[in-house]
């Protein structure tokens, strides 16, 4: 009787919780929001939209920019990249390190992107150069996380 | 409960006699795992696993000046190393700290005629400790800290300015900074070279117990947590590493950790701002403590007087403060208008004065014009883009802006001037630098705010940098440490830019004996 409820309980919240198809269409929010949709209820179709789609509606800035609302993981996806690109082995993820993600983005072109923010550029620091590790602060599969914080009052937004 | 607190007090007492059973009787049980926590801290002692997870002739926990300047010697003299850091990133404070190396009787001074020498440094040290140093440990330091900052350039190709920088307490300009006066210039090189030698640092391993053998009394090795993320507890997953030769704590001091640090020193509150980076944590210290080790001045706890409070941490204030108002300018307390203090007296004095003041309802400044000399010059832009000093044209202005009697104000400034001409401070005896000139016109201001800075206890150390056990004063074999880890270098006052060469100097010396220890078997 108790593992009957208790298996009803686990069932309930996994319906809740996301699951990770590496096989879904990226524009299939469905497939893997089994339940609930993380979208807002009057949001168009996503079948078949690409990120740059997206930031049509939501451009950077812009109060309904997705910076920080859509993780990386979904940006990548949509924006063409698939799991088995940055993991070995999608069913059994092990983190990625720097090196996968230099493998698409040039580090001397994203520290000269954020040049002119202030109060200073996070992509170069007098503590690590311009070797910190991505995941410090951008996160994948869960909200990024602006690591200059926990020694400086630097107010930075990122994705 | 009462059992147990018997059982804690006989195998302090008699080590050897009592922690034997325990692992005699729990040899056969494989794994850390199967012996609960409680059975486990009856002793200092440990159950040792029957197969360890990872093996190395030196084990060393914290990879900052120390456990970076350790590593490198022990890998040198041909030991397997393994460097554990439970943070995300590498370097500890030493990659956040503000790039100062005091170094006795350096090239530099002696190019600008200053003299100086270690014997000088060892005495400023003790007389600033107020004699808690202990003296062989402090002589090794002074001795060893211009080579050892020769050692960073010779072995790491590390780069430093031409200007010596002063710190309180010091009697002469002893200091060498680095270009962008950041230890991550030292720190960084460091890094490289050992990753060229095939040794990258192990981050977020968090070390949850060290594990000292019952029978021989030796430290053996550690139980991890791999893939640790700060600071929760009970991420990652379990390990074991066995140190054939050595473990050497180079983990830093607990600046950062309030409960600890408030019990060590009431005044130290949770309202209290901390220029360490948030890993600066008691639970290794605690852990060292556990397994036998002896403590030593854990109340010592530096307060640094020259922080602001316009920005958070560390920041870039204590430059501004240091090497341009307490070098080339003044302090002043904003009721009176007047200066309070040498500003080159040692940290503590300082730190206490505001501190003092501040409980009274009373703030203090510091002041300093263009003339300020070395890097702090190149810093002074984002200085002012971050609001942690300003410009004022006026010596009006500055008396509004701070609410300061203007005439009180204007006398200080006239009397500072007077001393520089005439060569001798008559109010406080500062040491005036060679290159200060009057100050004018115009100026910036900082706000001052004491943060906690360094803590100068820790676990007590030899010269040979073996930690020494608390129920017979003889050192625990296979069991090192160094830098702010240790305690008894520098007694009630640590002097400003000493830390790097302590750090440094002790790793050095860690990792050589380490790699010379016998391997047990």
């Amino acid at each position: 009787m108790f593992a009957c409820f208790f298996l009803l309980l686990t069932a309930g919240l996994f319906a809740q919780e996301p699951i990770r198809l590496p096989a879904a269409k990226p524009s299939d929010c469905a497939a893997c929001h089994v339940g609930k949709s993380p979208l807002p209820k009057d949001h168009v179709a996503t079948s078949d939209l690409t990120m740059k789609d997206c930031v049509g509606c939501h451009a950077k800035g812009s109060p309904t920019a997705l910076a920080g609302k859509l993780p990386l993981s979904h940006v990548h996806q949509l924006s063409g990249a698939t799991c088995a690109q940055c993991h070995e082995d999608p069913k059994n993820p092990e983190p990625v390190a720097k090196a996968k993600c230099m493998g698409c983005h040039d580090m001397e072109k994203v520290a000269a992107t954020t040049a002119g923010v202030k109060p200073t550029n996070p992509h170069t620091s007098p503590h690590y150069g311009k070797k910190s590790d991505c995941n410090l602060c951008h996160h994948q599969h869960e909200r990024s996380e602006n690591y200059c914080s926990q020694c400086h009052k630097f107010d930075f937004r990122l994705p | 409960m009462s059992d147990n607190k018997d059982v804690i007090g006989t195998s302090r007492r008699g080590f050897l006699a009592t922690t034997g059973k325990v692992v005699a009787a729990s040899v056969t049980v494989a794994g850390l795992m199967g012996m609960g926590e409680a059975e486990e801290a009856k002793s200092c002692a440990s159950t040792l696993p029957s197969k360890w997870d990872e093996s190395y002739d030196v084990v060393i926990i914290g990879s900052g000046f120390a456990g970076l300047a350790a590593a490198y010697e022990a890998k040198k003299a041909g030991s397997s190393v393994v460097i554990l850091e439970k943070m995300r990133t590498a370097g500890g404070n030493s990659i956040i700290n503000g790039g100062g190396f005091a170094a006795a009787g350096n090239p530099l001074q002696s190019a600008q005629g200053l003299k100086d020498s270690p014997e000088l440094l060892a005495t400023d040290m003790i007389r600033e400790g107020l004699g808690l140093n202990h003296p062989e440990l402090a002589k090794m330091v002074a001795e060893q800290s211009w080579p050892v900052v020769k050692w960073t350039i010779d072995e790491f190709g590390a780069k430093y300015q031409d200007h010596l920088m002063q710190e309180g307490g010091h009697s002469v300009p002893r200091t060498y900074m680095t270009p962008t006066e950041s230890g991550s210039e030292v720190v960084n090189p460091m890094l490289e070279k050992l990753s060229r030698m095939g040794l990258d640092v192990r981050t977020q391993v968090y070390v949850e117990r060290i594990l000292r053998d019952g029978v021989d009394g030796r430290v053996k090795g550690l139980q991890v947590r791999t893939g640790y993320v700060f600071p929760k507890t009970g991420s990652g997953k379990v390990k074991t590493i066995q140190a054939k030769k050595a473990v050497i704590l180079a983990h830093g001091g607990f600046g950062q950790d309030v409960p600890f640090r408030t019990m060590q020193d009431p005044k130290l509150t949770a309202t209290m701002d901390c220029t360490n980076h948030p890993g600066a944590t008691a639970e290794l210290l605690r852990e060292a403590l556990r397994v036998g080790a002896t403590p030593i001045q854990l109340s010592w706890i530096q307060v640094g007087p020259w922080g602001s409070p316009d920005e958070k941490g560390f920041g870039l204030g204590p430059h501004f403060a240091q090497e341009g108002a307490a070098m080339f300018g003044i302090w002043i307390n904003t009721t009176t208008g007047k200066r309070f203090i040498s500003e080159l007296a040692n940290r503590k004095l300082r730190a206490d004065a505001i501190m003092n003041f501040m409980n009274h309802g009373q703030k203090c400044i510091a002041i300093a014009d263009d003339n300020m000399q070395g890097g702090v010059k190149h810093l002074i832009p984002k200085l002012l883009e971050r609001g942690v000093i300003k410009q004022y044209q006026t010596w009006e202005e500055v008396a509004a802006a701070y609410d300061v009697p203007l005439d009180a104000l204007k006398k200080t400034v006239a009397d500072y001037n007077r001393y520089l001409a005439q060569g001798k401070d008559e109010e406080f005896g500062r040491y005036l630098n060679k290159e200060a000139k009057p100050l004018q016109l115009p100026v910036y201001v900082q706000r001052l705010l004491p943060k906690v800075h360094y803590t100068m206890g820790g676990v007590n150390i030899n010269v040979k940098a073996q930690v020494t056990d608390v129920s017979t004063d003889q050192p625990i074999p296979g069991f090192y440490a160094a830098g702010e880890s240790v305690g008894g270098v520098h007694g009630a006052v640590r002097l400003g830019t000493v830390s790097g060469p302590t750090c440094l100097v002790f790793g050095r010396i860690a990792g050589q004996n380490a790699a010379a220890e016998k391997p047990w078997t």
